[in-house]
């Protein structure tokens, strides 16, 4: 990619160009359209979410405002009631089940959605306030005032002929490794330890089955989240129902994964024939398996956000937030894109789209639960990632739990610190290390 | 003069049950197949030589506008949409389109996909060639003009072999998705392309037309008799056909219309074919 020249005079195509037509993109463009502005949504893919995967669950509160009592017509597979967090060794498995009938009814909490079905409505909502979406269309490189390396940002050069769209400004939500936050200097550094990939399965099962096997009924839906099972590969796993199809998956390590000798597919396979997986899963029909990087270390990894006439917003500035119990990406992404298109549009009304003029954005972020979240639960990630969380703990949480229901009779019931105190010591868990790390859990999620 | 493409809207990925063989479709797929962007790069091409104007038709229904659209947007002078319902045999099919292209388009050449991608039989471009009283050249593998407003192609023959053809206007030809790659449309065109005018006829709907089928292809049962005899085991060879000498394979040489004579009088004679006189 390379910046190219533009013609120094002759305005604009648009007033602002949005690239991605994820959940990031299309709320930026929503925004946009709905402030007046003119505004281009452009996407790689043939249709909005066709290139898209994640795990499965939307948390649309970050919805209300955008688009009220969005529930009647989201193409929600199913509303989730039941959350467990399942932490397992290779036999064992300790569970901590939440259920909640409130989370079924308006406004709900969480819902599993197919991504081509969620993001191309979403990108309608913005195509009906205005936007104009082109699809198939790949932005290959930015385009600078007078093809200066360091000019302002003026627009986009795409892959079609005659490919080149200019803009007042450019919202670059073009998901993790984003090249337009690359080539526009905001990233400094990028380093591989900060992400994982995802891969996952979508296993075909009839509806009712994955009712009587998840305990649910009708519309509500099991998400469930998995520490334990990826072997020496720091990570977790996860398993969400949708109406008539399971996905099961996991978040990888990459740099651990690059390193090891161990494939994701097996490691999924594993985590299929778990004894706590198995009977949710088999005899199902993988009718699809799909992977996807995730920018997995949040505030630590965030590059600037704001460059001369261009934004970043959603996975192309790491805003996912991977904290262990929470993997949210898709609310993160909204609420970001749309703070990014309502500051660019004031920005061209201001007919102010420097660095400066932008600079409202940051702002808005910090006075909104992406950045508030991302910067309370920075630790998070590493804690999560950490050798205490991946490897030992689940073995220490095991051994206390198995202790305390095996029932030893003639022998008294041992007292839970003894039996703390020995699971800590078969699995090298030191208690000033325990200690060290609860303490930075407390202060991070406490 | 005018070179017109003709399109099927189908499912180019739909969802097949392993088990059972039932097709979904699930509408995110829907597009032009290979075959079809090919004819489309193929008319684009020959009109460039000739000077020409070029049409696209696409008999079905209205979400297919979006996609001729997008075929406007590389170069495509017109586009008509004929409305008719899915699944319509290939004679319906053609009885639609044959008046758009000869009263409302007065198409010379017309250029179709060899095939659709949903289970079609490619036979709408025969019909076409019949009802517009056209040459046809059929499954071409390579395209060129010939002279002013003919058509040369090739085609591809048993063996190995191929078959140098050449039609004179008015023509229908259909090719292979191998023979071109749709151009890309401009970034301008694309953009322009969404407040672009389809034009919509209605279709002529077979009366006959069977009703949509829902269960896989199959070739017709063939009636057997039912094997003569008292004693099992000799109904039971009767029916494998254990001690029958069998026919040997035979190889004719044959013209066209021989060959196809012979072809049905062997489907009759394994049961296939009804005898003639009765209705197939
Ligand atoms: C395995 C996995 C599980 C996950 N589970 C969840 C979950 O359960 N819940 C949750 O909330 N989040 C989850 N996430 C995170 C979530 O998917 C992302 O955070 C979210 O999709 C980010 O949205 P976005 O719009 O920023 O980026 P994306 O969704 O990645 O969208 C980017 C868009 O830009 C387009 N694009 C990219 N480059 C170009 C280009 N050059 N030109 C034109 N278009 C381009 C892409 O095609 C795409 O449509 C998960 C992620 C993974 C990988």
């Amino acid at each position: 990619m390379s910046n190219v020249a533009t013609p120094a005079f002759g305005a604009p195509d648009f007033d602002a160009v949005v690239v991605g037509a994820g959940p990031a993109g299309s709320a930026a463009a929503l925004e946009l359209a709905r402030a007046g502005r003119r505004v281009c949504l452009v996407e790689r893919g043939p249709y909005p979410g066709a290139k898209n995967m994640y795990g499965g669950v939307v948390y649309g509160r970050i919805l209300d405002t955008l688009l009220p009592n969005w529930w009647e017509e989201a193409p929600v597979q199913r509303w989730v009631t039941r959350r467990q967090t399942m932490i397992l060794t290779e036999t064992a498995a300790t569970t901590l089940d939440v259920r909640n009938e409130a989370w079924g009814r308006p406004p709900y909490n969480g819902a599993t959605a197919y991504r081509p079905d969620f993001d191309a409505w979403l990108a309608q909502k913005a195509v009906d306030a205005g936007a104009v979406l082109v699809c198939s269309t790949t932005v290959t490189g930015l385009l600078r005032e007078d093809g200066r390396p360091d000019g302002k940002v003026v627009g986009v050069r795409t892959d079609r002929p005659d490919g080149d769209l200019t803009a007042k400004v450019v919202v670059a939500c073009d998901g993790v490794n984003s090249f337009l936050a690359k080539e526009a200097g905001l990233y400094p550094t990028v380093d591989p330890a900060n992400y994982t990939v995802g891969v996952k399965e979508t296993i075909a099962l009839p509806r009712d089955v994955i009712d009587e096997r998840f305990g649910v009924r009708g519309d509500h839906g099991v998400d469930i989240e998995i520490l334990g099972c990826t072997g020496d590969v720091p990570g977790g796993g996860f398993v969400y129902t949708n109406l008539d199809t399971v996905a099961v998956g996991l978040v990888l390590s990459l740099p651990e994964l690059s390193r090891g000798d161990q494939r994701p597919e097996q490691l999924l396979a594993r985590l299929k024939a778990h004894p706590a997986v198995a009977p949710l899963v088999e005899g199902g029909d993988v009718k699809e398996y799909s992977a996807h990087v995730i920018p997995e270390a949040g505030f630590d990894m965030m590059p600037e956000l704001v460059g001369d006439g261009i934004l970043v917003a959603g996975d192309a500035a790491a805003m996912c937030l991977a904290a262990g119990i929470w993997l949210e990406g898709v609310n993160f992404a909204i609420g970001a894109g749309a703070a990014a298109g309502r500051t660019a549009a004031r920005a061209v009304q201001r007919d102010d789209t420097s660095a400066a003029g932008l600079a409202g954005y940051r702002a808005r972020l910090e006075s909104s639960f992406v950045l508030a979240d991302h910067r309370r639960l920075r630790d998070a990630p590493h804690l999560v990632m950490g050798e205490l969380a991946q490897q030992k703990m689940p073995r220490v949480v095991n051994g206390v739990v198995e202790e305390l229901f095996t029932v030893t009779n003639p022998d008294p019931k041992p007292r839970l610190r003894t039996i703390l105190r020995r699971q800590m010591k078969r699995h090298g868990v030191k208690w000033r290390d325990a200690v060290k790390d609860g303490l930075r859990a407390a202060r991070t999620f406490g | 003069m005018l070179v017109a493409a003709c399109v099927k809207w189908a499912d180019l990925r739909p969802e097949v049950d392993p088990v059972h063989g039932t097709v979904r479709s699930t509408g995110r797929s829907d597009g032009f197949s290979e075959a079809d962007r090919a004819a489309v790069e193929v008319a684009l091409g020959l009109a460039e030589g000739w000077g020409a104007r070029v049409a696209v038709v696409c008999a079905g229904p209205p979400a297919a506008e979006a996609g001729l659209r997008e075929l406007q947007a590389v170069g495509v002078d017109r586009a008509v949409r004929v409305d008719l319902a899915p699944d319509q045999p290939s004679e319906a099919v053609a009885a639609s389109l044959a008046p758009v292209l000869s009263a409302l388009l007065a198409a010379d050449v017309v250029v179709c996909g060899d095939y659709s991608a949903d289970r079609g039989s490619g036979s709408v471009p025969a019909y076409l060639a019949h009802l517009l009283g056209a040459e046809q050249a059929l499954g071409l593998v390579g395209v060129a003009a010939h002279g002013d407003d003919g058509v040369a192609g090739v085609r591809r023959l048993d063996g190995g072999r191929r078959e140098d053809v050449v039609a004179g206007a008015p023509a229908v030809v259909s090719v292979e998705g191998s023979v071109a790659t749709l151009r890309r449309a401009s970034l301008a065109a694309t953009l322009g392309a969404g407040a672009a005018a389809v034009e919509v006829v209605p279709g002529r709907p077979d009366p006959r037309a069977e009703a949509p089928r829902t269960e896989p292809w199959r070739p017709r049962a063939r009636h057997v008799a039912p094997p003569e005899g008292d004693d099992a085991l000799d109904r039971v060879v009767q029916l494998t056909g254990a001690f029958v000498e069998r026919t040997p394979p035979r190889t004719v040489e044959l013209e066209p219309a021989e060959a196809a004579q012979a072809v049905l009088d062997q489907l009759r004679a394994w049961g296939y074919l009804e005898p003639p006189g009765r209705p197939d």
